[in-house]
């Protein structure tokens, strides 16, 4: 038999707001540094490849004679080996989660040539 | 206050099951059997752990014909790696209390452990290959020792002291060292024959690649930048000096 | 006296957590044998460490299992540390253990609602996982993830927890311990909880050490194994750490110790988060480990003891990378605790012994 012992918790739910939220009305602001997804600063890449070497899971592939860093975010882990092996600090990782698709794809990114411009 | 140690033993195939029963009289906690695929055979460490001295016995290189004794008359809870290492190492295990007979895990490949896959044959290779280059530089320290009559002049890099070099780098890398060591004993034997005076502070082609060849290429382009000059200078000067 | 009869129970069943199956010999409702069996989610983890070197393999090792991935990573990070004789600053052993425990924290109040569940007590269930997201958001605040964590790397951590974030994890968990007390008051002594768990699916001590059980199975039975009082890292500078360990050896002794462990992994993650020492949170680590060179680890995980091996072979990936889990070599155990158990008591009896098949399988 015994009393309705989670009584207290109950009736004070009655009255509290709820734990969980209307989403997607409202979303909860993303902490600082949550893992999203990899951005790249095309102006600092120099295409070296380290960050290519570093993934664990082959996400991103390098072409240094087209001059394109490419990065499949559906295979990345988003574990970050890539934005500590960079040696030109360019690339970071932001706190938006890739949002889903109907279809997998590459982001491609074109590194304009420093000597070009210069 | 760490009480945790852990020591390496090996035991015979034979002793095997004497030895299991020996802890478990002692009182021993029996922790986990693994197997390791090595050229020679299926190494199984098997793992027992009394008072935070963790004893892990290595029965090495059994062989595709070995029968290995179950130790599931001792320890029940055997069971599970003994299957395990059955099924992914194809290492016959006889008499385990509850031997699910290879499908315990239902694999599609016989012993797919066993399977040496490239990446691992390249590794296996170059470990040989630092062990062959170990061995013939003790050789050849021990030939100097017993010859000291050598010459003065600084011998360039062997093919040996080569290969101890490059074995430790990547494809890429290890050409152009290779290159630039080749370069140098090519330069150092000539410096010996002509007997020459002070080398000159000038750096060769193959010099620079050697420097820059770890490099990335910014600062490949920036390090042969500045090499080229001071060989520059240094072939004005010498060529003022003479 | 009736006929044995083979009832399958799993992989696919309504209460069943993991996948599992058991072949289950019943006499009238009565248990009498089992057969275990398992191989669902056999990836082949193992293998990978032929494709993979050293440093990237942790991101393997963590995702062997969800619930146990922080304990994982950690024990891989500390095996090849040991391998290649890299010492760890003293604060990154704090931190990683701070993240290990509220990662215990994490999985004891998942298996709480898991086992509520189990019995019908569906807004324990509802409780306990709303008090879960509270440890899971702290998760998130400072390492970027939910469950799997990312944060641990050979050769420290990478991510630093400072002086604020340290005062949030506190107050967030001494509001946890208020609300946690209340639930955990009321599934100890509900009566109609006693009636599910007491007496149900007993291991005397005597079986518990012959079969090498481990974790709070093990405890539970008055078998007071536990890895963290060894005192390896930042567990030696604990003041006074005795695991928790029951007498019946029953469910509801299961459950109690799991309870209770929840509230000491809370002191323990206050008591080092006062001691923790400033200093560097990683050191760097060159080269490979040397051909030949063996190295093994045990570790404490929320379902028990974990061992770790790692053998060299010279170049940057390893040649062997070993991982036996404790359910492995918990699945004894309980084959032997379903024997002479009621057919509505198997699946309680599978919960409490907190099994993580994807983990025993890799």
């Amino acid at each position: 038999m015994g009393s309705f012992k989670l009584g207290g918790m109950t009736f004070g739910s009655l009255f509290k707001k709820p734990e969980t939220l209307l989403y997607p009305l409202e979303t909860k602001p993303a902490p600082a540094g949550l893992k999203g997804h990899i951005v790249n600063d095309a102006s600092l890449c120099i295409l070296c490849g380290i960050c290519a070497k570093a993934c664990p899971s082959d996400a991103i592939v390098v072409e240094k004679k087209e001059r394109t860093w490419a990065i499949d975010p559906f295979r990345c882990v988003q574990c970050g080996s890539c934005v500590r092996a960079c040696p030109k600090a360019c690339l970071a990782m932001d706190s938006a989660y890739t949002p889903i698709a109907t279809a997998q794809s590459c982001t491609v990114l074109e590194v304009p040539d420093p000597k070009a411009s210069a | 206050m760490d009480r945790f140690s852990q020591v390496f033993n090996e035991v015979p195939l034979a002793e095997v099951h004497d030895l299991a029963a020996r802890r478990a009289e002692e009182g021993w906690r029996y922790v986990q059997i693994l197997a390791v695929n090595t050229e020679e055979g299926i190494d199984l460490v098997y793992s027992y752990m009394k008072d935070g001295l963790l004893e892990n016995d290595t029965v090495a290189a059994v062989g595709a014909d070995d029968a290995v004794p179950s130790i599931t008359d001792l320890f029940l809870e055997a069971f599970v790696c003994e299957n395990e290492i059955h099924d992914l190492y194809g290492v016959a295990i006889e008499n385990i209390a509850i031997d699910f007979g290879g499908m315990f895990y239902q694999l599609a490949e016989k012993a797919p452990m066993t399977v040496v896959s490239p990446e691992q044959l390249a590794a296996r290779e170059k470990a040989k290959k630092i062990a062959a280059a170990k061995a013939a530089k003790e050789a050849a320290a021990q030939k100097e020792q017993a010859a000291p009559a050598a010459p003065a002049a600084v011998a360039g890099p062997t093919e040996e002291e080569i290969q101890a070099k490059i074995a430790g780098l990547d494809p890429e890398k290890a050409a152009k060292v290779r290159a630039a060591m080749e370069a140098k004993a090519k330069k150092a034997a000539a410096a010996a024959v002509e007997t020459a005076p002070a080398p000159s502070a000038a750096l060769t082609e193959e010099e620079i690649q050697a420097k820059i060849a770890g490099l990335d290429p910014e600062k490949a382009a920036k390090v042969r930048a500045a090499l080229e000059s001071k060989a520059a200078k240094a072939a004005k000067t010498e060529g003022k000096g003479e | 006296m009736g006929k044995a009869t083979v009832i399958p129970f799993g992989p696919q069943h309504p209460v069943l957590p993991e996948p599992l199956h058991l072949d289950l010999v019943v006499q009238d409702e009565t248990v009498v044998d089992v057969l275990p069996q398992i191989g669902f989610v056999h990836r082949g983890l193992e293998k990978l460490v032929e494709t993979r070197d050293y440093n990237q393999f942790i991101y393997i090792a963590e995702r062997i299992c969800g619930i146990c991935a922080t304990g994982h990573s950690i024990g891989y990070a500390e095996t090849v540390e040991s391998l290649m004789g890299v010492e760890v600053p003293k604060r990154a052993e704090y931190l990683r253990i701070i993240w290990h425990e509220l990662s215990r924290v994490h999985s004891h109040l998942l298996w709480l609602g898991l086992a509520a569940d189990a019995f019908g007590f569906e807004s324990m269930f509802m409780h306990c996982w709303r008090l879960r997201e509270r440890v899971l958001d702290l998760f998130e605040k400072t390492t970027g993830g939910r469950v799997i964590l990312s944060v641990v790397k050979v050769g420290g951590v990478v991510r630093d927890i400072d002086a604020t974030q340290m005062a949030e994890i506190i107050s967030v968990l001494d509001g946890l311990k208020d609300d946690y007390t209340k639930i955990m008051n009321t599934l100890l002594t509900d009566t109609s909880v006693k009636n599910r768990t007491v007496g149900v699916g007993h291991i005397s001590t005597e079986d518990a050490r012959s079969l090498s059980m481990v974790g709070p199975f093990a405890r539970a039975s008055n078998l007071p194994y536990d890895v963290r009082s060894f005192g390896k890292g930042a567990y030696g500078d604990l003041a006074d750490f005795q695991p928790i360990v029951a007498t019946e050896g029953d469910c509801y002794a299961r459950v109690k110790v799991r309870c209770l462990e929840v509230l000491q992994s809370i002191e323990i993650i206050k008591e080092l988060a006062a001691k923790i020492p400033a200093g560097d949170i990683e050191v760097a680590v060159k080269g490979a480990p040397a051909d030949g060179a063996q190295a093994s680890n045990v570790l404490e995980q929320p379902r028990g003891e974990c061992y770790y091996y790692a053998r060299g072979n010279g170049s940057k990936n390893l040649e062997r990378m070993r991982i036996r889990t404790p359910t492995s070599q918990n699945l004894a155990g309980m084959t032997v605790a379903l024997k002479g158990c009621d057919l509505a008591d198997v699946n309680m009896i599978i919960l409490t012994i907190d099994p993580c098949i994807s983990c025993t399988e890799r």
